[in-house]
Order: C-alpha cells, then sequence, then structure tokens
C-alpha cells in the first residue's frame, strides 16, 4: 500500500488532522499535511519528536477580556475534540507519548489540554528497519519493532506495508480502510525477519540495570563536574528530547485591546532561569548541578515516580548536542563509578 | 490595536500613524513645548514619551514599540555638544547607526524608526522634522509586518 | 586564496606539533589546564576537551570540525577552571584565529587576564559547514567523514558523497582574513605556535552585495523563512565567546522586555537585539551556525556586523588590544547621514 498514502490521506485527511513527517528547510519534522506528496517515507527520524504536536513548543491554554481592570470572560480552546492522526511515528517516539501521559496525568492534577488531545489521536507507526548508530532502544526496554504504544503498526516491506492493528481506535479505523488486502503469510514471516535484523543492528548498547540505584547515592560525587565541563547550557538536549515536559507559563495581556491570553512555552532544566528563586538564590547555579539534574530525571526519578525509565533511546541529544557531551560516555561514567568503588573496597 | 481595525485605517485616505516619540528632558521635550507654545502646527501623530536623555533610549524600546504596533519612532536628543549629561547623545547616535543598518538588514523598513536632533530653542525645526516622520511613516502605512499578532 | 594541498597531511602535521608544545607546557608547568578538542562519538562532529596531565595530550586532535570556539570556557569561568586556593588557573588554549580574537577582545572587555592564558596557536584552513552537508545528505545517516585530498568524503551505509573542501566550509571561513591567532606586541610572549601579525584588516564585502541588494520585503521574507524553524534553544547565545551576560536580555523578568515565545516577531525580535548587541565584539567564528540544532544560518547578519563596524568606525574585533571597541566609544565626529534633517 505504500503508493496509497496518498489515498490514505484523502480518505481521513478531512475527518481528521493528519499529521505526517515531512522536509522542512532540510529538516524533517512532523507537520499537518495539506499536499499529501510532501510526505517523507523514507527516513530515519524526525528532528523535532512528535511531542510536538501533543505539546507543542508554544501553546495557548486560555484567552480572556477584561473591562480594563478585572477579567470579564475566559475564552477556553475549541479545537481539542479535532481528531488527530500521527502517520509514520518511530516505535521510540510512540513510546514517549505513554512517558508524557505519565506526566501529565500524574496524582491530582491532570492536564486536560494534553490529555483530551492524546485520546482524541491515533498513532499509526512504522518499524525501525534501519536503526541509527545513535539508537539504543533496546536498551531501555524497548525496540526498534515495539508496537505496544501505537493503534495501528505498519512494517515496511519496501513496496509494501504490512498493517496490524493494535488498540481497538486502530481496528476500527482498519476496518473503515476497504482497499488493505490480507496479508500474505511470506510478508508476515519477511516482517518477523526484518525485525530480527534490526535489533542486531543495534551498535549501542548501554548498561542500565539498576541505574537508578547507582545514580541514587552519587549525587554529589566529583563526576558531575567531569561530566558538565563542556556542557555550555543550552537547551538542544532537551527541547529535542521526546521526553521532556518541563513548560512554562506566561501571560500575556494587550492593554490596548482588552484582553490577553495565558499561553505555554517549553522550559528546560538547563537554562538558569528554570530553578532561580525570587530571592535570588538558585539551587541549581552552574551547569554542574544542570547537567546532573537532567540525567538524574532521566534515569532515577522518573523509575522512583512511575517505574519507568525517562528515556525512549532516540539518541537525538547524542546526535544534536553541539558540544557532544554524549549520553553513553555520561552513562559509562556512571557505571564506573560502582567499579571504582568496589576496586576500593576489595584493595 | 488590531490588524483588522488597522486594515480598515488603512483603506481610509484619511488614515494618521501613530508614532512613539521618545524627546530628551532637556532639549527636544522642551522643543516640543516651544512648538505648542508658539501654536506651530504639526501632524497630531506622535505620543511622546519624556527620557532624561536620548542616550537612555535602549534599542529594546525601539523594537518593542514596533512590536506592539506603533506605525514608527522616533528619537530626538540635543544636538552633538550640547547634551546636558554631555556626551549621551554621542553615545546613542552609535547605537542608532547600527540599530538603523540592522533593521534595515532585517527587512523592516528603515524609515519607521527616525532619529533627530532638536534644541529647546528649535519649536519650529521640531514642527518641520515630525512633519517629515509623519510623511515618511505615513507612506510606508500601517506596520503589520514587525507586529506581534494574536 | 591560498591553494591547500592534501587537507589531511596538512592538518597531521598540526596536530602533532599542537600535541608536542601542549606536552612541553604542561611540563614545564607553565599551564595548569589545556583545553583543546578531541574526537566526536557522533561523524561531523568534534569535542571540547580540558587535559590536566602529560599522557592525556594524544587526546587533542586538529581537523576542520573543531567548530567550537574555546574562548567560551573562560567567560565566565567554568568551576572547573578556577582552584579554591589557587584562583584562577592558568590556561593553555587550542587556538584557531577566530578563539585567539575572541580571546583579545575579552581582554579587551576586562573579562580575562591574558597573563594567565597562552594561545597555542593554529593556522585554520575552514571550518566544515556541517550543517549543511547534513542538509545535503538528507535522510541517510552518515557514519564516516574523512577528507581526501581536497574533498569531503561522506560515507554511510549504502552511499558515498564527496564535497568540495572549498565549497563546503563555512561562508565566514571562506572570507575569514585571520587565520591563526594575532600577536599582540605588548603580550608576544602569550602566544606560541603559529601566530601572525596583522594590523588592519582590508575586506570588501563583496558577498553581501546580493542580499542588500534586495528590496525590504524580500529581505524580510528571507530573515522570517530563516528564523522561522527557532526553537529557542538558545544554543547560539550559549555558543557564542561573547554572549557572558550574567542575565541575558531574554531571560530578564524585571520588567519582561521580550517573551521566550516561539512567535515569529519575538523570534526576530531575539536575533535582532542578539546581533545588536554584538556589533563590533562579533569575531566572526561562525559557532552560533555550526551548534543550530536546526541548522539557521547566522553567518549573513554576522557578516553584515562586520561590515557595519568596519565602514563606520574602521574597527575589527579581537586584532588591535589598544583601541577601543567601537560601543563602548564615542566621537564627536561620527558620521550622521541616517539622521532627519529639515529638508
Amino acid at each position: 500500500m505504500k503508493n496509497e498514502i496518498g489515498k490514505l490521506y484523502i480518505e481521513l485527511g478531512e475527518e481528521f488532522n493528519f499529521y505526517a513527517p515531512i522536509k522542512e528547510k532540510g529538516n524533517l519534522i512532523f507537520k499537518r499535511v495539506l499536499n499529501p506528496d510532501d510526505i517523507v517515507l523514507d527516513y530515519l527520524n524526525s528532528k523535532v519528536p512528535p511531542k510536538e504536536i501533543l505539546f507543542p513548543k508554544m501553546e495557548v491554554l486560555f484567552e480572556y477580556k477584561t473591562d480594563g481592570k478585572d477579567v470579564t470572560e475566559i475564552i477556553e480552546r475549541t479545537d481539542l475534540d479535532e481528531k488527530n492522526i500521527i502517520f509514520g511515528i518511530r516505535p521510540c517516539d510512540a513510546h514517549s507519548f505513554v512517558l508524557l501521559e505519565d506526566f501529565f496525568a500524574f496524582g491530582d492534577y491532570q492536564d486536560e489540554i494534553f490529555l483530551k488531545k492524546r485520546a482524541n489521536t491515533i498513532v499509526i507507526g512504522i518499524g525501525c528497519n534501519t536503526p541509527k548508530s545513535t539508537c539504543f532502544c533496546t536498551s531501555v526496554e524497548g525496540h526498534p519493532f515495539m508496537k505496544d504504544d501505537m493503534d495501528i503498526f505498519l512494517v515496511d516491506l519496501s513496496e509494501k506495508y504490512l498493517v496490524e492493528g493494535v488498540s481497538e481506535k486502530g481496528k476500527e479505523l482498519m476496518k473503515r480502510l476497504k482497499w488493505l488486502t490480507d496479508a500474505k503469510k511470506q510478508d508476515i514471516q519477511k516482517a518477523e525477519e526484518l525485525s530480527k535484523q534490526a535489533e542486531e543492528s543495534f551498535e549501542t548498547k548501554l548498561d542500565l540495570k539498576d541505574i537508578d540505584k547507582k545514580l541514587d547515592p552519587n549525587f554529589e560525587h566529583p563526576i558531575w563536574a567531569e561530566i558538565s565541563d563542556i556542557c555550555i547550557g543550552c537547551g538542544t538536549c532537551s527541547f529535542l528530547c521526546p521526553t521532556c515536559t518541563c513548560f512554562d507559563v506566561i501571560d500575556e495581556n494587550d492593554q490596548y485591546n482588552n484582553k490577553g491570553r495565558r499561553i505555554r512555552i517549553w522550559d528546560t532544566c538547563q537554562f538558569c532561569l528554570y530553578t532561580l528563586h525570587t530571592s535570588g538564590h538558585n539551587p541549581r547555579d552552574s551547569c554542574i548541578e544542570r547537567c546532573r539534574n537532567r540525567i538524574l530525571h532521566k534515569f532515577c526519578y522518573y523509575p522512583e515516580n512511575y517505574n519507568t525509565l525517562g528515556c525512549v533511546g532516540c539518541g537525538r541529544c547524542i546526535q544534536l548536542c553541539p558540544v557532544n557531551n554524549d549520553l553513553r560516555a555520561i552513562i559509562e561514567k556512571v557505571n564506573n563509578i560502582k567499579k571504582e568503588k568496589e576496586e576500593k573496597i576489595s584493595a | 490595536m488590531t490588524t483588522q481595525t488597522k486594515q480598515e485605517e488603512s483603506l481610509n485616505d484619511e488614515w494618521e500613524p501613530k508614532i512613539l516619540a521618545f524627546l530628551c528632558n532637556w532639549c527636544s521635550y522642551a522643543g516640543a513645548d516651544l512648538a505648542g507654545v508658539s501654536r506651530i502646527q504639526y501632524p497630531p501623530t506622535i505620543r511622546v514619551v519624556r527620557v532624561p536623555c536620548s542616550g537612555r533610549v535602549s534599542p529594546y524600546f525601539i523594537i518593542k514599540s514596533l512590536m506592539d504596533g506603533w506605525d514608527g519612532v522616533v528619537v530626538s536628543g540635543c544636538h552633538p555638544g550640547d547634551c546636558h549629561y554631555l556626551t549621551g547623545n554621542l553615545v546613542a547616535r552609535r547605537r542608532f547607526a547600527i540599530l538603523k543598518e540592522l533593521l534595515e538588514f532585517f527587512g523592516i523598513e528603515p524609515g519607521r524608526v527616525n532619529f533627530m536632533w532638536a534644541s529647546a530653542a528649535e519649536g519650529e525645526r521640531f514642527a518641520n522634522l515630525i512633519k517629515k516622520a509623519t510623511k515618511i511613516v505615513k507612506k510606508l502605512g500601517p506596520n503589520k509586518k514587525f507586529e506581534k499578532k494574536w | 586564496m591560498v591553494i591547500i594541498m592534501g587537507i589531511e597531511t596538512e592538518n597531521s602535521e598540526i596536530e602533532n606539533s599542537m600535541r608536542e608544545t601542549a606536552r612541553s607546557l604542561l611540563k614545564e608547568k607553565k599551564v595548569d589546564v589545556i583545553i583543546g578538542y578531541t574526537n566526536g562519538t557522533v561523524p561531523l562532529s568534534s569535542a571540547p576537551i580540558m587535559i590536566t596531565k602529560e599522557e592525556e595530550v594524544e587526546k587533542l586532535i586538529w581537523n576542520n570540525l573543531c567548530y567550537v570556539n574555546l574562548a567560551k570556557y573562560l567567560v565566565p569561568r567554568i568551576p572547573q577552571l578556577i582552584d579554591p586556593e589557587k584562583g584562577d588557573l592558568k590556561v593553555g588554549i587550542v587556538s584557531k584565529g577566530c578563539v585567539g580574537r575572541a580571546l583579545i577582545h575579552l581582554s579587551v572587555e576586562n573579562q580575562i587576564n591574558l597573563e594567565n592564558i597562552k594561545m597555542i596557536g593554529i593556522p585554520c584552513n575552514g571550518i566544515i559547514n556541517r550543517k549543511r552537508i547534513e542538509k545535503e545528505v538528507g535522510e541517510k545517516e552518515i557514519l564516516e567523514v574523512f577528507a581526501f585530498g581536497n574533498d569531503i568524503v561522506v560515507k554511510g551505509k549504502d552511499f558515498e558523497q564527496e564535497f568540495s573542501f572549498e565549497e563546503y566550509i563555512n561562508e565566514l571561513c571562506k572570507v575569514c582574513k585571520v587565520k591563526s591567532p594575532p600577536v599582540l606586541e605588548e603580550l608576544a610572549e602569550i602566544c606560541i605556535g603559529e601566530c601572525q601579525e596583522i594590523s588592519s584588516i582590508g575586506d570588501n564585502f563583496e558577498d553581501l552585495v546580493e542580499f542588500e541588494s534586495k528590496t525590504t520585503e524580500e529581505k524580510w521574507d528571507y530573515i522570517k523563512d530563516t528564523l522561522e524553524t527557532c526553537t529557542r534553544c538558545y544554543a547560539c547565545r550559549e555558543a557564542c565567546p561573547m554572549c557572558y551576560c550574567n542575565l541575558c536580555f531574554v531571560d530578564q523578568n524585571k520588567p519582561i522586555w521580550f517573551e521566550k515565545t516561539t512567535e515569529i516577531s519575538e523570534i526576530i525580535a531575539f536575533h535582532l537585539v542578539r546581533a545588536m548587541h554584538l556589533a563590533g565584539r562579533c569575531v566572526a567564528c561562525g559557532a552560533c551556525s555550526s551548534v543550530c540544532p536546526m541548522g539557521i544560518d547566522l553567518n549573513l547578519i554576522t557578516r553584515k556586523l562586520e561590515k557595519i563596524v568596519k565602514e563606520r568606525f574602521n574597527f575589527t574585533s579581537g586584532i588591535d588590544s589598544k583601541k577601543m571597541p567601537p560601543m563602548m566609544d564615542f566621537s564627536m565626529d561620527d558620521a550622521e547621514e541616517f539622521m532627519l534633517e529639515e529638508d
């Protein structure tokens, strides 16, 4: 059905907001499709993670009107009931949606905007035939052909796709697509082969067993100074991380027109302003603490709070870090702390 | 100033731009006052912000005004050599020179931002320059490009 | 233009002499730490490294992918460069031309004391424009990069692509006149290795003619189009050796001048004011464009800044420690043709 993606778009594009990988200014990103010819099917992974669809860089929470003094009317979002399809997402990014949901539905605070959008989204994912050299999803309980977090799962068999409905939502949608043909045995076999091939092709394997227990007691370890010495403190790693969820809320007031709006934008623990108190005190004053926080959040606090690792192994932070502060090297250094200790004890 | 009302305004031949004027306390503000007292006619397009010195005018002020939807900005100070603080306007002049070139480079009409000198005794000159600035901005039309839209 | 014969041999010569210098500096205890470049773990990259032991010197490398401006780590001094007892550590710093320029300009701005610094000068022949190559290779993974003759060869799983070195270096490197760090008369001893004497730089800025001849509308569309993808991760700001403010203007919240949203006018305001702040200070290293994760090219703006400052104030940043930078100075006879005058 590879050449029928256009057909899929025409059939569903009216009812759903159809998001798919598109090339824009040399970057591959997930964007709402306006012309089916724009869809890129032959790609590794997008530069900006698809979290951008559910949790955009900048999002209006609500708008309000004032009478010059007090708020008179609050205008809520109306587009939350729109149905979305995200086509062509990779298994790692699909898994990131589960982690995002963990965060936005944690405890008493339910983020309605995110959760509504998430509930109205159908995720159509494609298995990863050729993982990148920086990918490490198999080390974080993932798999290049993991379909659990998707609604419909596709396997790229070069000239066609093997389509599998995973969730109820997905199966229902598939019933509507009458032109799908039954899969042949050899196709299923081929898919299994591809899955095996992909799994074997992983170059990066990280030892993340009990990483949280290794990190927790080493909060004050001098290793953090070593890890962060070349970090320049930009937000690339967290802005382009599929599981980073931090945001800042801003009120914008337009006094000329007696209106305003509340927006949320991405924020990151890598900026000094993130933890700055009103008193002027900053508990995470230097890059050392900020770098540490990112690693601890993904590999220590996430397991503590949500019982899962906060990393999906997409390798974006490795690929895009301006100073090449490699996550793989950081994990290795952390793993070596324990060994050093053991060696000392045995000596 | 919403975009919609602005478009309506621009359709109208009588459209008058709104210009934010930063006037230095010691010369230009007094110059504007003199223009008023002497009953010299000039277009009612400017809204005045009094600043201690033209050197106080940060590029933020100018860029922020354009983002807020002002059609133009005028900054006026004492003539070089006459600054109340001796060299404030000389510092400002270098800043303005660079800002003006950069605005043009970024594709924001440089005519929207005008710098001028007017002393406390030059009411006539002040009125003439405002007339000229208004004419320039009027020709450029409403500032829709750089205005923050929402 | 100088024709480079075989980039890889030339680079390995430089690399060897750089390692020797670094080794002897550490041996003679002239410096406590050396900041240099080491191999990156992903293709088309390099990583900064800090070395304190003699045996680690072999980790230092030099090639045409050393895009980070190392002067960044000196201002503000990262905690790793300060000894609780001795104070500021003596630093040896691997300096291509623009790192040298940045150091000199930072000392003019009283941010560093050059006496604590040793520049290991390197004649740089241009930094590869990695973002451009990445974009041109597209949706294929680059696994290997090497220089062959005068070509950059990029290899992946089932493809191999060649790029001409002269064409695929940074736009700024194509017009760069300060290949190795400038020598200061009064502090000649701080520069070891390859350094050059520069009194002034003649520049013709022909590369800007094309853009400047565009109409205002076309310029705006170009700038808007270029900056649109900005995520405001501030990698450009953080990689810039001249962006050392304690609190950047976009982070100021008492009062809030500019919002941190990704609204196009806010993005343009950020880049416009940042450009404004770098006038007469930018050393044209191109680090901002090299580090941008979205591949935004800010080189054109950098060039324009150089041009304005050169033509208006006859100033080039980072080659002279005695001349005041234009934005820290003023003069009665500055040109004022842009001022509004009566008809």
